[in-house]
């Protein structure tokens, strides 16, 4: 894997990036109660300890999801990856968590290494994790039954795959943005923020 | 044993043997090398001493060896006793065993005839066996085939059983039915009676009102009639006093037409005066709107003199504020010719300074470039001065150093004349001479070149001058021409300037507020971007079909349609529930219930009997009824025959009698019920024929029964009559 060579090739970042994704999403589903804290067991990566679920047809679905980003990562043509948080009785959009990817399309044809050491996109990822965990203490609460999307923003001339469909950007109406921490591996940034639905007594 | 000790032995003697051999052998190469010096011998003797050790090494051995092979040969011979006595043992066991083993032999052979035999009967009996099994088999097929006869016997008598209660319930079911069907027969034959009865009354009833129908449209016909013929009468009424209230006013307008009559000729006459009187109020009106107008002109018209009067006043005025002798307009225009005339007099003046002015610029102008050119010549002039002062000098200097030169050669040349005496020094001194005079012409050269140089260097320094004066005077009169169209210049370029600077701010205030539209629009674009807004042209919204979303979303219809089904089950069996308690009703002397009801019977039990109570309570009331009309009916028949009046009640405490013998069907009397209780007999057509006994049996008699009897009699005398 990468943490033996010095640089960061593009494939190389394309699984950092997809690494941090899917434990970033679990950890989001975790906090924000999508599913039973029972259905979640602790492992340890990145220096601290993040929680990641035991379901298997989440889990199915999370490393489908997570693998064909990965690809996409790797041809540089994926520019956003939205999770949604959708109430099930309203069908109305509560919370938008939205990671911007900005890919440096110079490294497709250079394939030389960049130098940046896996320590530091570790600390930064895990900075970035640890802003998620806190955020929890100023969204509003999710009292309602909700279910959770994936939406990947692509570039327009890219094949759809087989099990994937086009779908509405699910913008919630009237909401409140804020601005979260980003890391990069030299190759892929990634910035990160979250919206939610504007609560009416606040 | 005793071999292989010998052998040890043996072997050991050997190698014992070849042992001593051996120090016997390197002693004689030691022997053969004598003759090579005193280290030789020495090894010699050290060899010999040597061979000596190891000799008594060797002889200490032997004696030990000796010794041991004594020992051993003792001991050999102590095993080779024991051996012996072991060996001989061993042979008595030997025979023993021998005999023991002749008598299993025996034994064995013994037991050999015997396991023969007993295989015999082994196989004798496996055959006994078998034929044993193969009966058993046969037996147990028979058992099985036996088993399976009961069992299908079995199932038959159970299936039969099972038809045989279908059957019994099938008959139980009809009985019911059959019990059901009877007791709604005899139900509906019950109804049917009841109905029959209601049919005849009905049928009566129908009459009765048939008649009462007609009757009563005749009197509707007959009151149509009435009510029409009293409007008539209503309105003839009307007419008649309208006719009356007319006439009694005819007096009246006949004074009201002669008044009139005379206001007409009055009229008539001041319609002449009236004609009159407009044309003058036209008159009139016309002139008051002409002298309104003036009214307004004249107001006008002040306003205009005393503007004017104020002008006169200014005008009259003015002489005193100018100083002038003015007091009629005629001095002032006098005043305006003078000054005018002054006035051209003083532009005259002024033109010709113009022209004056002019000229005297051109000769200044003129004057100046004589004085340049003078003031250069001056130059020139002072130049040459100088240089021919400086000539003058340089001449000076010049003669006096001839002068001195030429002092100093005199004195030379006299001293070479005091000194001609002495010859030797002559050549040498004239060489010297000659040497320096050619030094001295070259000094004077060098010195008439350097004032060439000189005179040269101060020409060009004055030429110089002169340039630069004539330059700097040049510049004075540019400067000056400058300076006098500079001021016209100026505005222009500061009109230039102003547009220019004004363009400047202009554009500069457009850019910044375009700049601040840019960082508007950036920060819009940046907020619908952080929404999760995206550009359709470039970019595509993807999601996994099998989404938890979406598969929730699945699962909740599903659950909703679920519960519908459910509902609807649930509905249905309530309907039927309801239903079946309606069934139940009419089956429930029986006892036999349908399965989906039979949850609900307890309840339904108390609504069974309830309705039974209601529905027999219901039949007694309907029964009572029949019974009250029939007795009802049944007097008021006998009632008619026996008095011989039928009694009607029409409206409330309202009776109307008819009687048997009545010749009419409308001839009837109306007896009404008063609040005292007292029967009062109300007018009728038939009432008024009979004037005379209604006088004589209720006026005077005071008998209702009598009167009733004595129209009775008499009706029926005229029936019988005619």
């Amino acid at each position: 894997m990468t943490s033996t060579l010095k640089g960061i090739t593009l494939k190389g970042s394309a699984e950092l990036v997809a690494e941090f994704f899917s434990f970033g999403i679990n950890s989001i589903l975790y906090q924000r109660g999508i599913y039973p804290p029972e259905t979640f067991s602790r492992v340890t990566h990145y220096d601290m300890s993040l929680q990641v679920t035991t379901e298997p047809k989440l889990n199915n679905y999370l490393t489908n999801v997570v693998s064909q980003l990965k690809e996409w990562l790797f041809e540089c043509s994926v520019q956003k990856l939205v999770l949604v948080i959708t109430c099930l009785e309203t069908n109305e959009v509560l919370e938008r968590w939205q990671f911007d990817i900005e890919c440096d399309k110079s490294a497709k044809e250079s394939s030389a290494p960049r130098e940046k050491s896996i320590k530091t996109i570790q600390d930064e990822i895990r900075s970035v994790i640890r802003q998620i965990t806190a955020t929890v203490t100023f969204l509003p609460l999710l009292e309602t039954q909700c279910s959770f999307d994936l939406l990947v923003y692509t570039d327009k001339d890219l094949v759809v795959p087989e099990k994937w469909e086009e779908s509405g950007p699910q913008i919630i109406d009237q909401s409140e943005e804020v601005r979260l921490r980003s890391f990069t591996t030299s190759i892929h940034k990634v910035s990160s923020m979250v919206a939610y639905k504007r609560t009416d007594s606040a | 044993m005793d071999l292989e000790d010998d052998t040890t032995i043996l072997t050991t003697l050997k190698s014992f043997n070849t042992f001593i051999s051996r120090p016997e052998r390197p002693q004689l190469p030691s022997e053969r090398s004598t003759g090579s010096g005193i280290l030789q011998s020495q090894f010699k003797r050290n060899m010999e001493l040597l061979e000596a050790a190891e000799r008594v090494h060797s002889q200490n051995r032997f004696l030990q060896l000796d010794q041991e092979k004594k020992q051993m040969e003792l001991s050999h011979k102590r095993a080779r006793i024991e051996l012996e006595k072991a060996a001989f043992d061993s042979a008595r066991d030997f025979e023993h065993e021998l005999d023991r083993n002749q008598e299993l032999l025996a034994r064995v052979k013994k037991l050999e005839g015997r396991e023969i035999e007993v295989n015999k009967n082994l196989s004798d009996q496996v055959e006994e066996n078998q034929v044993l099994r193969r009966n058993l088999e046969t037996a147990n097929k028979k058992l099985e085939e036996r088993d399976s006869k009961l069992n299908t016997a079995n199932t038959t008598i159970i299936s039969l059983k099972d038809e045989l209660r279908e059957l019994r319930q099938k008959i139980q079911n009809q009985d019911l039915l059959f019990s059901t069907q009877n007791l709604e027969k005899q139900e509906l034959q019950e109804q049917l009676d009841l109905q029959r009865r209601k049919y005849h009354e009905i049928s009566q009833l129908c009459h009765t009102l048939q008649a009462a129908q007609s009757s009563c449209s005749d009197h509707m016909i007959k009151i149509k009639e009435l009510e029409r013929r009293l409007i008539l009468h209503e309105q003839d009424m009307s007419i008649v006093k309208t006719v009356k209230s007319e006439v009694a006013k005819v007096s009246d307008l006949e004074k009201e037409m002669k008044r009139l009559r005379e206001e007409n000729y009055f009229l008539r006459e001041s319609r002449e005066n009236c004609s009159l009187l407009k044309e003058e109020a036209e008159g009139l009106r016309k002139k008051l709107e002409r002298m309104e107008k003036t009214k307004e002109e004249l107001v006008g018209v002040e306003l205009e003199k005393q503007r004017l009067a104020e002008k006169l006043q200014a005008w009259e005025n003015l002489g005193q504020s100018t100083g002038l002798n003015i007091r009629k307009p005629e001095d002032l225009s006098r005043e305006v010719i003078q000054i005018q005339q002054r006035e051209i007099a003083l532009k005259e003046q002024n033109y010709t300074l113009n022209s004056r002015v002019r000229s005297v610029e051109r000769l200044q102008s003129e004057l100046r470039a004589e004085l340049t050119q003078q003031s250069i010549k001056t130059m020139e002039e002072q130049k040459k001065r100088e240089t021919q002062d400086s000539l003058v000098r340089r001449l000076q200097k010049r003669v006096l150093l001839l002068t001195k030169e030429r002092d100093g050669m005199r004195s030379i040349l006299e001293s070479y004349d005091s000194e001609l005496a002495s010859t030797e020094y002559s050549p040498q001194l004239n060489k010297r001479l000659k040497e320096v005079e050619e030094v001295l012409q070259r000094t004077q050269s060098h010195n008439t070149e350097m004032e060439a140089q000189l005179t040269k260097a101060e020409q060009d320094v004055g030429a110089l001058r002169l340039k630069l004066q004539t330059v700097e005077l040049e510049l004075d009169s540019l400067k000056k021409q400058q300076a006098s169209s500079a001021e016209s210049s100026s505005s222009v370029s500061k009109e230039e300037d102003y547009t220019l600077r004004k363009k400047i701010e202009d554009l500069e205030a457009e850019r910044q507020r375009l700049e601040e539209q840019n960082n508007i629009l950036e920060m819009r674009l940046e907020r619908n971007n952080m929404q999760g807004d995206y550009d359709p042209v470039k970019t595509r919204v993807l999601h996994f079909k099998m989404n938890p979303t979406s598969v929730a979303k699945q699962q909740q219809q599903q659950e909703v349609e679920t519960l519908r089904e459910e509902v609807t089950t649930l509905r249905e069996l309530v309907r039927s529930l309801q239903e079946g308690g309606a069934m139940l009703h009419a089956q429930d002397s029986s006892g036999i219930y349908t399965p989906n009801i039979s949850l609900s019977l307890p309840p339904s039990k108390e609504v069974q009997d309830l309705r039974k109570q209601m529905e027999s309570s219901e039949l007694r009331n309907q029964r009572l009824k029949e019974v009250f009309q029939k007795k009802i009916q049944e007097f008021r028949t006998v009632c008619y025959v026996l008095t011989g009046y039928q009694i009607d009640i029409t409206t409330e405490n309202q009776y109307r009698l008819t009687s048997v013998y009545a010749e009419h069907m409308d001839d009837s009397l109306l007896f009404k019920k008063g609040s005292s209780g007292s029967m009062q007999l109300m007018e009728t057509e038939f009432s008024k024929t009979l004037g005379e006994m209604v006088d004589l049996h209720l006026h005077h008699q005071k008998s209702i029964p009598a009167f009733l009897s004595a129209v009775t009699l008499d009706l029926f005398s005229r029936q019988t009559t005619i």
